[in-house]
């Protein structure tokens, strides 16, 4: 698949917004896509590029807002990124085409505090019920305490 | 008919790490299974960050125990990537070898607790002593049988003389004798048969959905391994078949699995006739450039995938980590539904349960 | 009399034959299996053990029923083994004990699932549902291929049988099925792998016993193997000649000589019933009831119509 294909077909399911490709090591191809356009991009992939395997959903904290990192791989890798609002960030679900998505998302929502809107069952993956503290893997500690 | 719920875990005979999986059975029947996990959630992840690369190197070991090398191995081919580090040849080759080793020993495991929860003890005990043969040479070549603590950021800690090589060729040739039989059973044996074939089936489309991988999905048809379609460490110089069949059910899972592990054993002559000379390792530096990678690995289970940030110091800025169990356990809340409560212990095992690795 | 109750061939004699068959069978397994196996002591110690222990119920557990229930399996199992000869000396015998025998050991049965329903637990219930659906299964055969020899000879006498045996010729050769189908009667009876469904460890963790612990334990396990002597002496009476002598000739003092060759008969069986547990993988319980009724109750009609034709004739 050729970056520049990808990009046609992701402009073309969702008109008017700009998606930026880069290269990650080893074979990654990364493509920043907007949080309302992630449905039709993944519909494009699966129906145009017939890309089924959704490898993980990893959730990051960037200091002054979160990252969503769908890796996908189909011969290649194609890693969509998706920029979210530290406050109340959304996202809508990818379990109804990909049922594989949803212990992914529920990590993600419990680590990160992300909400995947559509989501049949959002319960705690691995944090206990009554988990009442923060996300785990947000940021909390101001930056000047000598850590990176 | 009245509905029991049976509790499967998070203690149970059948389970060798705490999950839980609450069935609501019609007299011998399933109708729902619920599913929870997270018991051994010790939030690696999150340790990582606290971390320098090197102490993770001892806090990755650890996420599993089957699968402890290929878990390093992913780590650290995503690290020298980041530091563009060329790992030398010999290096990678051990480096596989250990990998190839660690499969066999996690599929005999997997045939013995299979056969355990089927009533089938003999074979329990037949393969778990076959897989003696296997921790021998592992111990032989570093020292721990489960813990291998063998790779180290730009290559591996141990080396072999060419003595070794040959007492390790005997034994393999040994081993491969005895597994053998073991495919003879699975093969022929008609209470295993019984027991497992037609039970718990995955069709391909199921598989895709969920996402799942590994001997599971290659069972059902899915022809997929990352040894062959993106090949890392020493695979690239090297031969082997990836073992598919059809059906996916319980016994087609067996089969797929025992035929891997002679391909290994294949692996394992070809790597100890072919081993270049030279170095086993690089040295790395402590700090490692901005970047970020994602690194994907064969464990026994499947696809492992690593994605790694690094912030330019000497810890991770972010490590995620997924196991090939965390898709399994998704597709097996599809095959636990309208089953008897005899073919629960089958199709449990026959997804190769790694609790520790999916929870981290 | 009361020696003979209590010390041979009573009791003390069956419970030391428990022990003692108890430690043959894990020890063969054992081997058959790569293994070193208990020594000769452990089951004595597994019982003395379990006799010490603490012995917890559930709350929702009928205690009274709970605690009797060990006792009257014991009682049922010792009482039929009384009836059966060893190597020629019996305790009482009448025309008829055959029956009696095979009546006080399918008793056994209804008590394991009785156990299940009263003590509680899901996997108890779940266990003693099982053993009622296995004991149809295997029950039924397992009473056919017993009563064929008895057609035969005439007579519902053990002692009977095995007198016209050492005249005639032992009933395995006469009766190759019937004997194949007590076996596997026997196995399922005994609940030893394939056969262990109600048990299953990795299905219902410990099936009706799961509850059971302490005292209530070690009586249920004491007449499981007093069960095993007690089954494994009459196939040996019925099908192999019990005392009889054809086999041995020599010096040896007459009773001495038929408790030998009863021994030898005796091990042979149970040697038999520890191999083939080593062999299968356990059967799912509709796969057993498919065997009993299609493979199992059929063969074992044409075995007793064989036999009355051959009496007819």
């Amino acid at each position: 698949m050729e970056t520049k294909a990808l990009l046609e077909a992701f402009r073309e399911a969702c008109p008017g917004h700009s998606f930026d490709a880069h290269a990650m090591p080893v074979d990654e191809t990364v493509i920043e896509v907007p949080a309302a356009c992630l449905e039709d991009v993944v519909d494009a992939l699966r129906s145009t590029f017939s890309v089924y395997h959704l490898s993980t959903i990893t959730g990051q904290d960037r200091g002054t807002q979160l990252e969503l990192l769908y890796h996908f791989w189909h011969g290649q890798g194609i890693t969509l990124q998706v920029t979210l609002p530290r406050e109340d960030p959304c996202v809508p679900t990818l379990t109804g085409a990909i049922p594989g998505a949803d212990f992914y998302e529920r990590e993600v929502g419990e680590m990160l505090g992300v909400t995947f809107e559509g989501h049949p069952g959002p319960q705690h993956l691995l944090l206990p019920e009554d988990w009442e503290s923060e996300p785990p893997l947000r940021k909390q500690r101001p930056a000047e305490e000598g850590d990176t | 008919m009245t509905r029991i719920t049976i509790p499967v875990g998070p203690q149970h005979p059948l389970l060798k790490e705490p999950l839980s999986v609450r069935l609501t059975a019609e007299g011998e029947r399933v109708v729902e299974a619920a599913m929870r996990i997270g018991y051994v959630h010790r939030g690696i992840e999150r340790l990582t960050e606290e971390r320098s690369y090197v102490q993770n190197l001892h806090l990755l070991e650890r996420v599993c125990g089957i699968c402890s090398h290929v878990h390093t191995t992913t780590y650290c081919q995503g690290v020298e990537a980041l530091l563009e580090l060329d790992v030398p040849p010999r290096g990678l080759m051990l480096r596989t070898l250990l990998c190839e080793l660690e499969r066999i020993h996690s599929h005999l495991l997997w045939l013995g607790v299979l056969a355990e929860n089927i009533g089938y003890t003999t074979i329990f005990m037949y393969s778990w002593r076959d897989r003696e043969i296997v921790l021998d040479v592992m111990e032989n070549l570093s020292g721990g049988r489960i813990a291998h603590a063998v790779n180290v950021i730009g290559g591996v800690r141990i080396d072999l003389e060419p003595e070794q090589v040959d007492a390790i060729r005997r034994r393999l040739d040994q081993l491969q004798e005895q597994v053998d039989d073991l495919r003879d059973v699975v093969e022929h044996e008609s209470t295993l048969r019984a027991r497992t074939k037609g039970v718990g089936g995955a069709s391909l489309e199921q598989v895709r959905r969920h996402c799942a991988v590994g001997p599971l999905a290659r069972a059902a048809g899915l022809d997929r391994d990352v040894r062959r379609d993106a090949p890392y460490a020493a695979y690239d110089r090297l031969s082997f078949e990836v073992v598919t069949e059809a059906g996916g059910d319980v016994w087609a899972a067996t089969r797929v699995r025992v035929l891997e592990v002679f391909e290994s054993l294949s692996l394992c002559h070809q790597i100890l006739d072919n081993l270049p000379s030279g170095e086993v390792s690089t040295r790395a530096p402590r700090r490692v450039p901005e970047g970020e990678i994602v690194s994907r690995a064969e464990a026994p289970r499947g696809e492992v995938v690593y994605y790694i940030r690094s912030d330019g110091s000497d810890k991770p800025a972010r490590i995620k980590i997924r196991t090939p169990t965390l898709p399994a356990l998704s597709l097996v809340r599809e095959q636990l539904r309208d089953i008897n409560i005899a073919d629960v212990p089958p199709v449990i095992s026959g997804i190769d349960l790694c609790i520790a690795c999916a929870d981290r | 009399m009361l020696i003979t109750l209590f010390v041979f061939p009573g009791f003390g004699f069956l419970v030391t034959c428990a022990l003692l068959f108890e430690w043959i069978d894990r020890r063969t397994i054992a081997r058959l299996q790569a293994r070193v196996g208990p020594p000769w002591f452990q089951p004595l110690a597994d019982l003395l053990k379990l006799l010490s222990k603490e012995s917890v119920l559930p709350r929702q557990a009928d205690r009274p029923i709970c605690r009797a229930l060990p006792v009257v399996a014991l009682a049922a199992v010792l009482t039929a083994a009384l009836y059966v000869p060893v190597g020629g000396r019996v305790i009482y015998a009448f025309e008829g004990d055959l029956i009696v025998v095979l009546f006080l050991l399918s008793l056994p049965a209804l008590f394991y699932f009785l156990a299940g329903w009263v003590s509680g637990g899901v996997y108890s219930i779940l266990g003693g549902s099982r053993s009622v659906l296995q004991y149809f299964s295997y029950e039924v055969p397992f009473l056919m291929a017993l009563s064929a020899p008895a057609i035969l000879t005439g007579s519902w006498s053990i002692s009977e049988i095995i007198t016209q045996q050492a005249e005639a010729s032992w009933m395995i050769f006469v009766q190759p099925v019937g004997f194949l189908l007590a076996v596997v009667g026997l196995i399922g009876k005994l609940k030893r792998v394939p056969f262990d469904i109600p048990k299953a460890k990795s299905e219902v963790v410990g099936g009706p016993l799961t509850e059971f612990s302490g005292r209530k334990l070690a009586l249920w396990r004491l007449g499981v193997h007093i069960q095993t002597v007690a089954g494994v002496f009459l196939l040996v009476n019925v099908f192999l000649g019990g005392g009889d002598l054809t086999l041995v000739q020599g010096s040896m003092p007459l009773g001495l000589a038929r408790a030998v060759t009863f021994g030898v008969k005796a091990l042979a069986m149970l040697l038999t019933l520890s191999v083939t547990s080593v062999l299968y993988a356990r059967l799912r319980i509709d796969q057993l009831a498919s065997l009993g009724w299609r493979v199992l109750a059929p063969l074992g009609l044409v075995q007793l119509a064989a036999t009355i034709l051959m009496g007819i004739s």
